[in-house]
């Protein structure tokens, strides 16, 4: 007995033409992971620990219709995706579907390889099979084997072995507006080589108010010295249902920073697993999300330290008004052996309203002795002693506290290096701050 | 069974002088007869309504009792058990246990206990007589322990406390019993504690009236029938309106015991105003270096401070038993409630601890705070798990949590699994955690003056678990020192 949602995926399945079938091995994958969707379904209300926070129940109701038939012909404004101090490479996707006369991708820099997953299917499939034909077989990646099952399209991007692509990569997912309520499910592969340096924007942007169900999957391979700078900006449309999931693998000495802004969208799941395989690595997050309305944000970490020596810091801000929910999970593992790692988490929250609420869950699993590790969380609200002093300098109650709640939140994008990438980060924050001014002083 | 005879014989006689009651009186006598007969046998293996009927019969249980129990077999029966816990274990097969044994066989001196067990008692200083009790060795002859109880249960009468055995408490006191039992933990709670509702064999009852204060601490030691609680042990403690008592469980010795399952409910109401202190020294036998044997000590500890102004504060010490589940637990029902956690646990060989504690904030300016403090050694696993929750009603509540982590050894693991759900945006929440491993600078500085690695070792972790030991009863305080120093002996080097 499936959900509407799962039946209408499977049905969909049946009839949908995904690049590079007729490739035995792919199609095999295919269809495993299917069998493994349909399975298992969404995961319950009870009893997965991942998903506890986060309730896929009204989703479950819901059908959608795979892919966007008319996808090329969707009129998009730039104005959509238009970030200052990203002007590299771009590939944009409109629900999923590539849009090559909206992309750039001509005159790559040296030592970039970018193209669409569909066409690299079509050239050579071989060096992809390793990722395609992963199975998710945890209880709780029902997105992941939906997404192998399902995925038309993706970027594949490669940065040859000691490579500096100075441009920023800009990969875009836009939602436009449909006949019906779509589902696109994407696939990413990006792989750095030895020394390799890129630096990536993830950005999910909305073209007017498409209630669309958008499932990305995202590898990250990161060899010998790689360095990785990433920086996520979802602004998705307010009805939309955005699963993301990235995986990243850092060998010895690479290195990865993340930087996350997390603003639309009414049910949202980002999850980031890294495993700081060599020794050396180091991943670094910062994130920031801030939700309103009936906004449900749930963002998980997952950082998994295997090597000698490895680092990772974490600083995650969040922000709940209205009626949203806002939640965190992060949760860093040392390994047995992974001698030397040095690893923090820091998760604060403001609650702003007696509707909202915060969940955070910072765990810590340690299996090696020579680690220092800590985590710690809060839950509260803006300081009153600085709200009195901002107010005792002429500054009205409103502004005092998008001013605090600003202040708090932005230091977690202050050290993005795109100077002009974090000013217009701290200004879709800013822009998005309550300013209410009905209260009165508490 | 020569009290329970001669009780009955009292009752035969006070329900003769009434004719209606001499059949109620004279078919109580035969159950008494009855139970003689079973009880030199133990119930077979094995759980299903039979058993719980014969095993309320057997301790002559009211019907609404025996009903209770039933009621709560039935939930168990649709539950599983939980697996989320960071534990690794086999599955039990809760149909090959007997859930009523007549009391074990003792070893009769204490030439026949374990030399190991007595090299323990000896480095703890228990006194012999202690030694004797705590190896299961029949202690009808130590005179000073039951003196010392006849004076306490005196003194406590005196002060209209009342402190009991738990079956005791539903023959003596049927309708406090009936008011508080599984209001504060339900039957059907947990799997673990829908099955100890079902087939709780004794424990402790303890009822303080409005406005007293306990004259003395209440422990499990001081009871004159506290000999065997068993495997399913279910406590029940009441503080009335202003009342105060501060109860210590367990003792701090090793436990000579080859049950397998420990899953006992403990449950606390505090009315308004009133205080309860609740230590716990829990050193069941912890299998030994391979991991064979030991206790699974799964245990629900659940305190509601029902009252407005009441507090309720878990002390506990872990360092004993295989594996141990187990999160003492405050509903702040009340306003202005507090509610507190202190813990040490410690974990060697191959010994498993998931502990921790929940808070759940309800009434208005409610303040919790919990330090717990993990120690991990040999192949050990250790882990807190910790909830927090604020509900939308709990204006202005406060927590605050602490958890260390200490790792001594390389195949240890430690960790922590906290969880804060706020729903109320005035709340207050803290959380902070670390882990380390004692570091070679203070071993060093401690080496260099001369102290021993061992004693190095136990310094380090005295002070790392100074902030719990602080709220123990002094005397607890002192043998828990002592007693981490055992339990550690080995760790280092």
């Amino acid at each position: 007995m499936s959900s509407p949602f799962v039946q209408a995926m499977v049905d969909a399945a049946a009839l949908a033409r995904l690049p590079g079938s007729g490739i035995a091995w792919l199609d095999a994958a295919r269809r495993e992971s299917l069998v493994a969707f349909a399975a298992a379904g969404l995961p319950p209300p009870r009893g997965v620990e991942a998903w506890r926070y986060t309730s896929l129940r009204p989703l479950e109701q819901r059908r959608f219709a795979l892919g966007d038939a008319h996808a090329a012909a969707r009129a998009v404004d730039a104005a959509a995706w238009a970030l200052p101090g990203v002007d590299g490479p771009r590939m944009v996707f409109v629900n999923g579907a590539f849009r090559a006369d909206l992309s750039a991708l001509d005159a790559l820099p040296a030592g970039l390889t970018l193209l669409p997953l569909s066409r690299a299917l079509a050239e050579d499939a071989e060096p992809l099979r390793f990722f395609l034909s992963r199975m998710y077989r945890a209880r709780g990646d029902a997105f992941a084997s939906l997404n192998s099952a399902l995925a038309a399209d993706g970027a594949v991007l490669r940065v040859a072995p000691g490579a500096r692509v100075a441009a920023p990569v800009h990969l875009v997912f836009v939602g436009a507006p449909a006949e019906a309520e779509l589902a696109w499910h994407a696939r990413c592969l990006i792989e750095l080589g030895e020394g390799a340096e890129l630096e990536l924007v993830e950005h999910h942007a909305a073209a007017g108010a498409a209630p669309h169900f958008g499932n990305l999957l995202a590898d990250y391979v990161l060899r010998e010295r790689a360095r990785l700078g990433l920086a996520v900006l979802q602004d998705g449309a307010a009805a939309a249902t955005l699963f993301r999931r990235a995986e990243l693998r850092l060998d010895a000495a690479a290195t990865a920073t993340l930087h996350a802004l997390e603003l639309g969208g009414a049910l949202v799941r980002h999850e980031v697993h890294a495993s700081l395989d060599g020794d050396g690595a180091r991943f670094d997050t910062r994130g920031v999300f801030a939700v309103r309305g009936r906004q449900h944000v749930d963002t998980r970490l997952h950082v998994e330290h295997r090597g000698r020596d490895t680092a990772g810091d974490a600083l995650w801000r969040g922000i709940a008004d209205e009626r949203a929910r806002g939640v965190f999970q992060g949760t860093i593992v040392v390994a047995r052996g992974a001698d030397g790692a040095d690893a923090r988490l820091g998760n604060k929250n403001l609650l702003l309203s007696p509707q909202a609420e915060i969940d955070t869950k910072p765990v810590l699993e340690i299996h090696a002795d020579e680690v220092k590790a800590s985590h710690g969380a809060t839950v509260g609200q803006l300081d009153e002693r600085s709200l009195f002093y901002l107010r005792s300098r002429g500054v009205p109650l409103a502004a005092a506290r998008s001013l605090l709640t600003y202040a708090f939140c932005r230091a977690a994008l202050d050290s993005l290096p795109n100077a002009p990438l974090a000013e217009h980060l701290g200004a879709c924050l800013l822009a998005r701050l309550p300013i209410r001014s009905e209260e009165t002083p508490p | 069974m020569a009290t329970e005879r001669s009780d009955i014989e009292q009752q035969v006689r006070a329900a003769a002088s009434g004719n209606a009651r001499v059949d109620e009186a004279l078919n109580r006598r035969y159950a008494a007869g009855f139970v003689t007969d079973i009880e030199s046998e133990s119930l077979p293996p094995g759980l299903n309504e039979d058993v719980i009927r014969k095993l309320s019969a057997i301790k002559q249980e009211p019907e609404w009792m025996t009903e209770w129990r039933l009621a709560a077999y039935r939930q168990w029966t649709t539950m599983t058990a939980p697996d989320w816990a960071k534990i690794d274990l086999k599955p039990i097969d809760y149909q090959a246990i007997s859930y009523y044994s007549a009391p074990k066989k003792k070893p009769k001196s204490l030439d026949e206990v374990d030399p190991k067990l007595l090299e323990t008692y000896e480095k703890l200083g228990v006194p012999l007589h202690e030694r004797a009790k705590l190896a299961g060795v029949a202690v009808d002859a130590v005179f000073d322990s039951v003196s010392v109880a006849t004076t306490a249960r005196d003194e406590l009468a005196k002060a209209g406390v009342i402190f009991c055995s738990m079956s005791e408490a539903i023959r003596s006191h049927p309708e406090l019993v009936r008011k508080y039992l599984g209001t504060v933990v339900p039957q059907g709670d947990n799997f673990f504690a829908a099955l100890n509702s079902a087939v709780f064999s004794d424990g402790s009852f303890v009822y303080i009236p409005k406005g007293v204060r306990c004259p003395m601490e209440l422990s499990t030691y001081f009871r004159i029938n506290a000999g065997h609680t068993g495997q399913f042990e279910r406590t029940l403690i009441i503080a009335e309106e202003g009342s105060y008592v501060s109860y210590l469980e367990g003792c701090t010795a090793p436990m000579r015991d080859e049950n397998q399952l420990h899953a006992a409910v403990v449950e606390l109401v505090a009315l308004e105003r009133a205080q309860i202190k609740y230590s716990t020294v829990q050193n069941w036998y912890p299998g030994d270096e391979n991991g064979v044997g030991g206790i699974y000590n799964f245990v629900t500890k659940r305190g509601e401070c029902r009252g407005d102004d009441s507090k309720i504060s878990w002390t506990q010490v872990e360092t004993g038993s295989a594996i141990t589940w187990k999160y003492p637990s405050c509903v702040l029902r009340g306003d202005r409630t507090v509610g507190e956690f202190y813990s040490v646990a410690l974990t060697h060989h191959r010994q498993q601890a998931d502990t921790g504690t929940k808070m759940i904030h309800l009434g208005k300016h409610t303040r919790s705070k919990i330090v717990a403090k993990g120690i991990s050694a040999g192949r050990s696993s250790n882990s807190y798990r910790g909830l927090v929750k604020v509900e939308k009603g709990a204006e202005g509540a406060r927590n605050y949590t602490q958890c260390d982590s200490l790792l001594i050894g390389k195949q240890c693991g430690a960790h922590t699994f906290p969880y804060i759900e706020v729903k109320n945006p005035s709340a207050i929440v803290e959380h902070e955690a670390t882990t380390s491993k004692i570091s070679d600078d203070q071993m060093f500085y401690c080496r260099s003056r001369g102290i021993g690695e061992e004693d190095a070792v136990s310094m380090i972790v005295d002070g790392f678990c100074k902030q719990v030991f602080r709220e123990l009863p002094m005397e607890f305080a002192v043998e828990a020192k002592r007693l981490l120093e055992v339990s550690l002996e080995g760790a280092v080097g």
